[in-house]
């Protein structure tokens, strides 16, 4: 590209610049939210830059709030969301990419379809299922379905799966190996970039789900983060909620999926860019 | 041998056709039987045909109202989104220094979770002591009181949902990359300016990646929940009411179950036939490359 002119430059550092501050405010005053004193919080006199730096509300939020529990049991959740959805997808992506049988073609158009069906209409029969199944008030139903293989990742890795050559499943397969053996040994570790993909979507999804743990949990004990930052910012009987609390909390639940963006953007972009030709080699 | 091999493929599939068969076939049964019923989950069911849609198309202004400001929501905030995030790529597009930073700051909004952004906006929106107010105040404008108003309240969560503006950001930029070179310089020789080649090259080489933006940010602000549920709970005055938290309402707390799945297929049918909608318009605004014709 020609060299850019000085007035160019000059604008476009002026629109970064002030778009910048209209995005990035938000989050200042949320750290200067959750550093206020409980005089300032009661008062809601808070400033957009920190004005006081009060610390102990990191450590408050833990030993008055449950923020621990939380943060484990939102631990536990999407790790085990993270392992089922991986693994169940790539298995069935397996046998949509490579295998043939009397309806599989019928069936991956099924697969597509489920796609189209918002999730407010499987909501309240599932509820109906689980709760039946005395699940209320657990994390199995927020974990269990992810061991079924979403048709969205499913579809993701048989792509991926499609564009590595035939030509070694049937040299595996001359040396002895059975489905199985070609799916874990060879097909497993060259989707790595796409299940690394895969596991970064269902963190993010599962680790700041609201709806589900609404539905489902109750009890203060077995809430994620997400749902247990808005119990703490509901308090009943016409009291402020302690929004310096709230806020330090809501900084927990940031945190982390700012941390797997910059530390995922790698393997998602890989996983764009990288869709079949890294696997050839 | 070939026997075997469809044995293997119904081995492999199996956990999707078990969860397929448990949790969206044998629910979306379900889901079209209780719509008939007046179940309330503790007693027994009653056929009532068609009460439940009855009752919502035509007795229910509840209903209508948050159907408007579902649409208010969705086609305001979505393809205002979208022309301010095509504005920032183009800048962010640009060889300067610093570029990866910009870059950085202006996706991390969308990636907070809408609980903690829920939260936080309560904050920005208060009508006195809020950033937002305050600011308004230094240029001496005296704000309104947004979440308070009924008129201010969905203007004030279509703000809300600028501030991820940044998440469509990455499919652009993305697209930008593959528009050849060649393309501009041709337009640079003809004495074409920046703002031609933008609106003549880089606008119609985008439309497909707009188009896909279009089509899944519509569904997704449809389906609009969390905001609602913890910023407003639809007040005042349902002013913000919108459908799905109309029908959690109605599901989890006054447990009509029925009620609620005849609201979840109105819902389907919207969907459906705005995305049918945003199809049919393509073939007049989205441009493919030829031979790649969709």
């Amino acid at each position: 590209m020609s060299k850019m002119a000085l007035s160019e430059k000059l604008t476009s550092y002026t629109v970064l610049l002030a778009v910048g501050i209209l995005l990035g405010a938000p989050f200042l005053y949320m750290i200067s939210i959750a550093l206020a004193s409980d005089a300032t919080t009661v008062q809601s006199a808070f400033t957009f830059l920190p004005g006081e730096w009060v610390w102990e509300n990191f450590i408050k939020v833990f030993t008055n709030n449950n923020l621990g529990l939380y943060l484990k049991n939102s631990l536990i959740i999407t790790s085990w969301t993270i392992v089922g959805s991986v693994f169940s997808a790539s298995f069935v992506a397996y046998g949509f990419a490579r295998l043939k049988a009397p309806g599989s073609g019928v069936l991956f158009l099924v697969l597509l379809s489920t796609m189209m069906i918002p999730g407010e209409i499987t909501m309240i029969p599932q509820f109906i299922l689980f709760r039946k199944l005395g699940w209320v008030n657990t994390f199995y139903p927020l974990i269990v379905p992810s061991f079924f293989a979403g048709a969205f990742n499913v579809f993701l890795i048989r792509q991926f799966v499609m564009a590595i050559p035939r030509s070694l499943d049937e040299a595996a397969k001359i040396d002895g190996m059975g489905h199985l053996g070609i799916y874990s040994k060879i097909i497993l570790p060259m989707t790595y970039p796409i299940l690394a993909a895969i596991a970064i979507f269902s963190f993010s999804w599962n680790w700041g789900n609201f709806m589900g743990p609404l539905i489902y949990i109750n009890d203060s004990a077995k809430m994620p983060l997400a749902l247990g930052v808005q119990l703490i910012s509901t308090v009943s009987g016409g009291q402020m909620p302690p929004w310096n609390i709230v806020m330090v909390a809501s900084l927990f639940l940031t945190i982390p999926m700012i941390l797997i963006y910059l530390i995922g953007q790698r393997f998602v972009y890989e996983a764009n860019i990288s869709g079949g030709s890294s696997a050839i080699k | 041998m070939r026997n075997k091999e469809g044995a293997w493929f119904y081995f492999f599939i199996s956990p999707w056709l078990a969860g397929f068969a448990l949790l969206t076939l044998g629910p979306i049964l379900f889901s079209i039987y209780m719509s008939f019923t007046d179940w309330d989950l503790f007693q027994t069911p009653h056929f009532i045909g068609f009460d439940n849609y009855q009752q919502l198309l035509t007795e229910d202004p509840i209903f209508w109202k948050s159907v408007f400001n579902t649409f208010y929501y969705a086609l305001i905030a979505v393809p205002l989104g979208m022309a301010i995030s095509l504005w920032i790529a183009y800048y962010l597009n640009k060889k300067l220094k610093g570029i990866t930073f910009f870059r950085v700051l202006f996706y991390l909004p969308s990636v907070v979770p809408v609980v903690a952004s829920s939260l936080l906006f309560i904050h920005l929106f208060a009508p006195s002591a809020g950033l937002i107010n305050k600011t308004l105040q230094v240029f001496g404008i005296i704000g309104p009181a947004w979440l308070l108003d009924a008129n201010w309240v969905k203007p004030a969560l279509i703000i809300m949902s600028l501030w991820g503006v940044g998440g469509g950001i990455v499919l652009l930029l993305a697209g930008m990359k593959g528009i050849p070179a060649e393309f501009y310089e041709a337009a640079a020789i003809d004495g074409a300016s920046s703002k031609q080649a933008f609106f003549r090259i880089t606008f119609p080489m985008l439309t497909p990646v707009i188009f896909f933006n279009l089509v899944t940010g519509i569904i997704g602000a449809l389906q609009t929940f969390a905001q609602v549920f913890i910023v407003t709970e639809g007040g005042p005055d349902n002013a913000s009411q919108m459908i799905v938290p109309y029908l959690f309402q109605n599901a989890f707390r006054f447990y009509k179950m029925g009620y609620a799945s005849s609201i979840a297929w109105v819902l389907f049918i919207i969907i459906l036939a705005l995305t049918l909608v945003v199809f049919r318009s393509s073939a007049l605004w989205v441009h493919y490359e030829e031979g790649k014709n969709a």
